[in-house]
């Protein structure tokens, strides 16, 4: 079988367990009855109520076994049907909810990863290019600032900077504005704090891989025949020392983004984005079951995908692996949540 | 060419000179010492810096009710002298909080007249218990499962390295964000909920590691003795773990100090008490942040100076200790 | 090989160049002084080992070394001196360098035919579709099969030979008046070697070009090299025309060095006598003569005197004991008498070695 093949498999595994688990969980933990019928549920003295409880029950299959009830739900997933909010009125389908929060949240991450890369890269360049001097050593040391501070804080910081104080930025999101535009009535405008807020972290983490990344490459031999070719120091870093130094970064892009959807949860929440962070946020205080697992399926799926197509992006980069089979292995630096 | 390469000649013998002195010089200061001073790693001025301000943040929050600090609940409200302007009477009339930082309040009062740095030091004592549970709890938990799966390898291993993977692919925060709103908010269920994220990374190190020092003689040697198992993990195996692990375990610790924020700007942080998270929420509304930045700023530098002092003391102890690909999380 | 004409013209001239590098230990004097000149179209070989300070020495001429060195003396390139000033105008214009190894000195990640028509886009204002077909002749001179289909492939694609060909196309685009090839075929087949050194100095001869080639192989410079020079702890121990040099060896070191190494046309199973002992400390090496240690006809003045050079007709060397005199010939005697020499090298005596 091929090697692409059999991961596949093992993805469509694991999201299968992490479906068991947070259905299995959810179920322990709490009551979806509760919060279909909300204080109705509790009231079985009352013959309506009791009705009421039992043609919710059999609507929803709550009276079949945990395991079947998580069949129906995975087979009504798989064809695309994601349950309906619990707990909202009228109770909508879930999709509703996700084809409107989810661009949100990938608008958000789209400026965040843009930002960060568009900072680390000069960044990491000069750092390089001046290894151990004093710039570069100023500049790790604020790359380790930026990657100790917690992207709440880092919410606070700017949004005190920029929209407090300088005014500078809109402090408001708007949801219906357009998006493309350079006003403070357009949401790219918008994202730009938010953004930052995500991306400020992000860059340091990577500018702290590519800059010794970079110092490694900037030895190489390939480096002195560039400059002997008289190539000039700007072409040399970019066009020369930049393009192999990029692979261990794409694995931690897509690494990133799993980290970058755990601070969007709170820059949304700060900023009042109405995206899928703080869908799941809203959901889980409530109790809505159907949404959160939706979410949880999309976000480790996302996460999972990206992983898997990191490794098809090196190739983008690396010849080297695109005319071999086997991608060497590599190992990445990241912990967190 | 004869010219040329007499100038060459008398040029020699002057380098010859003064390479004589040179290496006079070298002689002098033994350069076989110097060198392997200079190569010897050190753990450097920043090192000790960050190992300070831990040390002194974990002394003032355990022992901080010993210590002379205003009370972190009480509302001090100051007053002033003024002018009635009906009656025309000087009165004393509550100022309105939040007061700037004084010689009377160090670094200023909250909304409710409470002082920051004496709550800022009840949040440590919150926020850093967060992170020693979380650490401990991941360490006990993943060491444990890690150090068994790298010791008898086999079936355990495959089992105890699907966990891990499974655990590792939640999205970690909403699994914490779930298990703590199902739950309750106590400091226990925060600590644990962050400890099973911390559990995969340690694990797997804790397994790397058994696995490489498990073939190593001194363990081949308590094998041959007859030692037991359980003996040669504890004994052997364990402390050879324990420093990539604590490193490691470091890293956690800083990793549940934001999360603990992170839970706290999602309104699921402890119930009741005051963690840095909670403290830096309440002063970032946008009228406090403009009136009074210190009320979130304080309590964030606190938080930001641990965070980095965890992280960096974690990376200057992996450098010193040349502990390799500590943080694989993955394949 | 040596273009005679009225005046030739001197490309580079070296005047005690001296490269040191800081380490922590103190002031390493990788080059020592070193004196040479360099006619048009004239090539010169540079032997010695690994650490004899010949890589560095070229190195430091093109300003390759970064800027954590020490220079001294002079290094004239055409008339204009090199010292602490920036070589940048002379890149990939009137200087190239060939690498040691293919591999690691063409970019893994950038197609060859761009890093051949680089320098020609970069300097010679070609069009991209100029420097394309330019670089696809080069291809063709350097013996390139199927040169307009190599133009696109990465240098993992093409085999150790292929890769070297690809650097002297390089070198060939830049077309420079000084060609520096560093150990150009010590990463290559014994077959591939012989072909790529002719076809370097075919193309030097034809372009009127200097080279200089780094060798730690006596035979790579016979019949190719025009003068050859022989560098040992960053000081040069011999340096004579070429056929005068393989004609009569004056230092021990050449001697030693050319029968440590395999040739072609050695009868079968010659025996090759490795040098002992290792290269020196260039921070704290020997106070004399610095292959003292090593050498065979080591006397107690080799170990406090650094020896004078010594010219006669052309043939430079420094030793106080040359081969073949009769100094030489009664040091190596009395050595060969006592069993050792006067550092304390063990060494049989001739009839023992037989």
């Amino acid at each position: 079988m091929p090697k692409a093949v059999k991961r596949f498999i093992g993805l469509l595994g694991l999201l299968t367990i992490v479906s068991m688990v947070t259905f299995g969980a959810m179920n322990f933990l709490g009551d979806p009855l509760f919060n279909i019928l909300g204080p109705v549920a509790a009231d079985v003295d009352n013959p309506e109520s009791l009705a009421a409880i039992e043609e919710a029950k059999a609507q929803y299959h709550l009276d079949k076994s945990l395991p079947e009830r998580w069949a129906r739900w995975a087979w009504d997933f798989i064809r695309g049907d994601f349950g309906v909010q619990f707990s909202s009125s009228g109770q909508p389908p879930v999709s509703d909810l996700i084809k409107e929060r989810l661009p949100r949240t990938l608008e958000l991450m789209a400026v965040a990863q843009l930002i960060a890369v568009s900072l680390a890269i000069p960044w990491s360049v000069l750092a390089a290019s001046r290894a151990n001097r004093r710039t570069d050593k100023i500049s790790t040391i604020t790359a380790f600032a930026f990657v100790s501070i917690p992207s709440f804080a880092m919410a606070v910081i700017l949004f005190y900077f920029f929209s407090v104080q300088l005014d500078f930025l809109p402090d408001t999101y708007t949801a219906n504005d357009p998006f493309w535009g350079f006003s403070h009535d357009h949401r790219l405008i918008q994202l730009i704090l938010p953004g930052f807020t995500l991306g400020l972290g992000s860059a340091a983490a990577y500018q702290r891989l590519l800059r010794t990344d970079m110092i490694t490459t900037l030895q190489q031999d390939f480096i002195l025949m560039a400059k002997s070719k008289g190539v000039s120091k700007r072409r040399v870093l970019y066009s020369h020392a930049l393009r192999p130094s990029l692979f261990s970064l794409i694995t931690l892009l897509a690494i990133n983004i799993g980290f970058m959807i755990g601070g969007s949860l709170v820059v949304e929440q700060f900023f009042r984005i109405p995206g899928i962070g703080s869908a799941v946020v809203e959901a889980t205080l409530r109790e809505d079951f159907p949404v959160v697992l939706a979410v949880v399926m999309i976000v480790s799926a996302g996460f999972m995908v990206f992983n898997y197509l990191a490794d098809y992006l090196y190739t983008l980069v690396d010849p080297r692996v695109r005319h071999e089979d086997s991608s060497k292995p590599r190992k990445i630096t990241s912990m967190g949540m | 060419m004869n010219d040329e390469q007499a100038t060459d000649m008398d040029n020699i013998n002057t380098i010859d000179s003064e390479t004589a002195e040179v290496q006079e010089e070298t002689n002098d200061s033994n350069p076989l010492e110097v060198s392997e001073f200079a190569d010897k790693k050190t753990l450097g001025f920043g090192f000790w810096l960050a190992a300070f301000w831990l040390v002194l943040i974990s002394f003032l929050a355990v022992f901080s009710p010993m210590l002379p600090f205003k009370d972190s609940e009480k509302n001090y409200i100051a007053f002033e002298q003024k002018e009635n302007p009906i009656t025309g009477k000087m009165q004393e009339r509550p100022i309105q909080p939040p007061y700037a930082p004084s010689s009377e309040h160090w670094l200023g009062t909250d909304q409710d007249a409470r002082d920051i740095l004496s709550r800022s030091i009840e949040g440590a004592r919150i926020s850093l218990a967060v992170g020693a549970l979380t650490a401990l709890f991941g360490m006990v938990v993943g060491g444990t499962l890690g150090m068994i799966a790298g010791y008898f390898k086999g079936v355990l291993d495959k089992v105890v390295g699907a966990i891990f993977l499974v655990v590792l692919s939640f999205p970690g925060l909403i699994l914490a964000i779930l298990i703590v709103a199902l739950l309750d908010r106590s400091l226990l269920t925060i600590s644990v909920t962050l400890g099973i994220l911390g559990v995969a990374p340690i694990g797997r190190l804790a397994r790397a590691q058994t696995l490489s020092f498990s073939e190593r003689e001194f363990v081949m040697a308590a094998e041959t003795l007859g030692s037991k198992k359980s003996r040669i993990l504890i004994k052997e195996l364990l402390p050879n773990v324990l420093i990539p692990m604590s490193t490691l375990a470091m890293l956690v610790i800083a990793v549940a100090i934001v999360g603990e924020g992170t839970l706290a700007f999602l309104g699921l942080s402890v119930q009741g008490s005051a963690t840095w998270g909670k403290l830096i929420l309440t002063g970032s509304g946008l009228n406090t942040l403009e009136s009074s930045p210190w009320v979130a700023f304080v309590p964030m530098g606190f938080l930001f100076l641990t965070v980095a002092s965890f992280n960096y003391l974690s990376d200057r102890i992996r450098d010193y200790f040349d502990v390799r690909d500590i943080f694989v999380t993955r394949d | 090989m040596l273009r005679e004409t009225e005046e030739t013209e001197t490309i580079l001239k070296l005047t005690d160049y001296r490269v040191g590098f800081r380490t922590e230990r103190g002031l390493a004097k990788a080059v020592d002084g070193v004196s040479l000149s360099l006619k048009r179209g004239s090539t010169l070989a540079i032997v010695g080992e690994s650490g004899s300070g010949k890589t560095v020495l070229n190195r430091g001429v093109m300003g390759l070394l970064g800027a954590n060195i020490i220079e001294g003396g002079s290094a004239e390139f055409q008339g204009k001196e090199l010292v602490n000033e920036s070589r940048q105008k002379f890149w990939g214009i009137k200087m190239a360098m060939i690498f040691q190894d293919p591999m690691t000195s063409l970019n893994p990640v950038m197609k060859v035919g761009k890093q051949v028509s680089e320098p020609l886009r970069l300097h010679q204002g070609m069009s991209k579709k100029a420097a394309r077909e330019r670089t696809i002749e080069l291809f063709t001179l350097v013996g390139i099969p199927e040169p307009a289909q190599r133009f696109n492939e990465y240098p993992h694609q093409l085999s150790g030979g292929m890769r070297q060909r690809v650097m002297i196309s390089i070198a060939l685009a830049i077309d420079p008046d000084l060609l520096i090839a560093d150990e150009p075929t010590t990463s290559l087949d014994v077959t591939v070697q012989k072909y790529i050194l002719d076809l370097l100095v075919e193309i030097q001869s034809k372009s009127d070009m200097s080279m200089i080639i780094i060798t730690h192989d006596l035979g790579v410079a016979r019949g190719r090299a025009d003068e050859i020079m022989v560098m040992y702890g960053g000081r040069v121990m011999e340096m004579a025309p070429a056929e005068t040099l393989f004609q009569s060896m004056m230092h021990p070191y050449t001697e030693a060095l050319f029968s440590s190494i395999p040739r072609l046309n050695d009868p079968k199973h010659t025996r090759l006598k490795p040098i002992e002992g290792f290269p020196p400390d260039i921070v704290d090496g020997p106070q004399g003569c610095k292959f003292a240690p090593r050498c065979k006809y080591a006397q107690d003045i080799c170990l406090t005197a650094h020896p004078p050079e010594t010219i006669d007709n052309g043939h430079a060397y420094s030793c106080f004991f040359p081969v073949g005199t009769d100094a030489g010939i009664q040091a190596l005697e009395s050595n060969e008498a006592r069993g050792f020499t006067a550092t304390g090298l063990k060494i049989k005596s001739k009839s023992e070695a037989i």
